[in-house]
């Protein structure tokens, strides 16, 4: 390339860099809307289009959303809701690439989440609001419930705004295992007696279910409450690291590796490879059986000491162009209509959120009438075996240790 | 060339800022304590050996086993459906193949359901472990499952091009044997013609993603995988560490590319 060549070159490259970073948006002017009354809010947000990213793993909660949601949201108020799709680490990569970009007025306006991710965002001031007390439909959520106003151990404060509760809980297959184990000694008889039946997902899910054996190895399912402690952790950490390190040559695979994530110990389950699983949403059996994936004799159960109750959310993104648009179609669902709707066995069957003793009459019926789930355990039954979701850092701690110390040992 | 090379040393500037903590929403500024903990941490250099050992184990395979094919049956693979069946390989996508292995081999899979029924084995745990394995067979199978078929084809465009056929004969007649046509024509044009593209496919194997990740272990991870597992990860302050080793991957890369290209320009004027 002669000079002239490289002087074109770069002044192409300069003028493409101005161009991209001469992004002359106007960023729209929500603050009113944190005053304003709910009939101007609504007013604001008819007609308008929302965009929402959420997981888009499950089926039955795609059709809830597509066919339910979408066009009841179309019906009532004149509001467009597009949905894409995207897990916690893409919402938080999508929040951060914008931050770092300077963007504005953000892709997308409303996003599902749990703990982990709600806790990254808030990490980033990813987040808007606080909102959730100006919704009319939150009056029949109990804010004072512990497991519904505080996430990770983190308060809420009103930046986000429940949607579904689930507890996680074990799995078995009964006509392979009649007698599951239901604590840490039972579960070491019993990876012996049945060896490469049982395994841990290395994903959030996996991790929420070594929170429990932690819990367990701290003596009470209260044992990882309030603020992270280190000697704690590391206390307890050494415990599981030897229990597992001892027995994971009993485990799936011999404990060579572990599933990079639930889906596949999903997999590995329907196929017959692993007779226990794990699962939230009380094992989330039921509407793998009803699709067929699972075994009918699949059957979930509780830990004798406990299991992980937590709550999930819908929040704002903090660069959202549709605020208004986004905190209408959040308050339709947590309505008692599209909560029923979600709740049903057969269909999405997921908790509903709502307090039914605070709901009208007619609701009040219409949940105690509905059809229950055929197999699985509802939350209701596992309600003795609760734990609360632990600080945040004993999640980021599992994760590189349970790597570290025993799946490269 | 400006539509190719720009964009990729945007992203390679962005990645080294970020591995050095100038960018990224959580970063203080210039620091290097994230290439300190990946060069502690050992796990780079471990899944770069991995990547590097499978991707030359699958490559011997492959083109051992792509010369043996246009050795042997040449002249067969003019014919239509031979040749078919020996290309169908090339429309399946990576993706596809994994999947396929898994419902091949594993403990639960098609094979293992034939054993259980002839009797050979009692449980499914008993079934060897050939996905998801420590000796990455259920990748280096796939690999070449997909390779012997390119590679294949590649040869025998070669084997006509540079006429060996004809050359073949020429040798026959000056009284070499067949072993010695294999190894003093055939093996050294074919190779000679063709490196270069086995150098790419050896990079190419090096970052491959899906493939590794549907039937790939824990640890030791191949790099693209790595990468993309430490970039996504809950601890969103130490994200950098997954730039990190894309830029060192990324280096290393080129720096082969560059190497393998410079020579060519000095054979030009060589007779």
């Amino acid at each position: 390339m002669n000079k002239k060549n490289i002087l074109k070159t770069f002044s192409l490259i300069a003028i493409l860099a101005l161009l991209i970073s001469c992004n002359s948006e106007q960023k729209t002017d929500d603050s009113g809307l944190k005053t304003a009354s709910w009939e101007e809010i609504s007013a604001k947000a008819k007609g308008t289009t929302v965009n929402m990213m959420m997981w888009q793993g499950s089926p039955v909660i795609n059709n809830y959303m597509n066919n339910y949601a979408v066009p009841q949201l179309k019906e009532k108020y004149n509001i467009d809701l597009n949905i894409s799709g995207g897990q916690g680490p893409e919402i938080v990569q999508l929040a951060m690439g914008e931050k770092e970009a300077g963007i504005t007025n953000g892709q997308v306006d409303i996003v599902w989440i749990n703990g982990e991710t709600s806790f990254q965002l808030r990490k980033i001031d990813g987040l808007w609001g606080p909102f959730i007390t100006q919704l009319p439909n939150i009056k029949y959520i109990d804010l004072d419930d512990r497991y519904i106003n505080t996430d990770f151990q983190q308060p809420i404060a009103g930046m986000e705004c429940p949607w579904s509760i689930g507890q996680a809980a074990l799995v078995y297959d009964s006509a392979k295992v009649s007698d599951p184990p239901r604590n840490l000694d039972e579960l070491e008889t019993y990876v012996k007696k049945y060896p490469g039946t049982f395994t841990i997902s290395n994903d959030f899910s996996g991790m929420t279910q070594l929170k429990s054996f932690l819990a367990e190895l701290g003596g009470s399912p209260n044992s990882l409450d309030g603020k992270f402690s280190e000697e704690k952790y590391d206390k307890l950490s050494k415990q599981l690291w030897m229990y597992l390190n001892s027995n994971k040559k009993y485990f799936w695979k011999e404990g060579e590796t572990f599933p990079k994530e639930q889906t596949k110990m999903s997999q590995l389950f329907a196929n017959g490879e692993l007779y226990l699983g794990f699962g939230f949403s009380e094992g989330g059996i039921e509407e793998k059986i009803i699709s067929g994936l699972y075994p009918k004799t699949a059957r979930s159960y509780p830990w004798e000491n406990g299991t992980i109750k937590n709550t999930n959310y819908m929040g704002i993104l903090d660069n959202a162009p549709q605020k208004a648009g986004a905190m209408q179609v959040i308050d339709f669902l947590i309505s008692p209509a599209a909560q029923f709707e979600k709740s049903h066995a057969n269909s999405m069957d997921s908790n509903t959120i709502l307090d039914i003793g605070r709901l009208p009459e007619e609701w009040k019926e219409k949940f105690a009438n509905a059809p229950h789930r055929q197999y699985g355990l509802e939350m209701e039954d596992l309600k003795d075996y609760a734990i609360e979701e632990p600080a945040p850092e004993y999640m980021i701690r599992l994760y590189e240790d349970f790597r570290t110390q025993v799946i490269e040992k | 060339m400006l539509i190719g090379v720009v964009p990729f040393f945007a992203a390679f500037i962005y990645a080294l800022g970020y591995s050095f903590g100038l960018l990224g929403v959580l970063n203080n500024g210039f620091t290097t304590r994230f290439w300190q903990s990946v060069f502690e941490s050992g796990e780079f250099l471990k899944s770069f050996g991995y990547s590097a050992a499978i991707a030359i184990v699958s490559l011997v395979l492959s083109i051992g086993g792509a010369l043996w094919v246009t050795l042997k049956f040449r002249r067969e693979l003019d014919k239509k459906f031979l040749s078919f069946m020996m290309y169908l390989p090339l429309a399946i996508p990576g993706v596809v193949a994994g999947f396929f292995m898994i419902q091949l081999f594993s403990k639960g899979g098609f094979f293992a359901r034939i054993a259980f029924q002839m009797g050979l084995i009692e449980k499914t745990a008993q079934f060897p472990d050939l996905v998801n394995d420590s000796l990455a067979f259920g990748i280096i199978v796939t690999f070449i499952t997909m390779l012997i078929p390119f590679f294949t084809l590649l040869f025998l465009n070669v084997y006509k091009n540079e006429r060996i056929e004809e050359l073949s004969i020429l040798a026959h007649a000056l009284g070499a044997n067949a072993n010695q046509v294999t190894r003093r024509v055939f093996l050294p044009i074919i190779l000679k013609k063709t490196w270069v593209l086995i150098a790419l496919y050896f990079i190419f194997l090096l970052g491959a993603y899906e493939v590794p990740l549907i039937l790939g272990q824990e640890s030791p991870q191949m790099l693209s995988v790595l990468i993309i597992r430490e970039t996504h990860q809950f601890d969103l302050s130490k994200i950098s560490e997954g730039y990190v080793v894309a830029v060192i991957y990324t280096i290393v890369v080129s720096i082969t590319a560059i190497l393998l290209f410079l020579p060519k320009q000095k054979n030009v004027y060589e007779t």
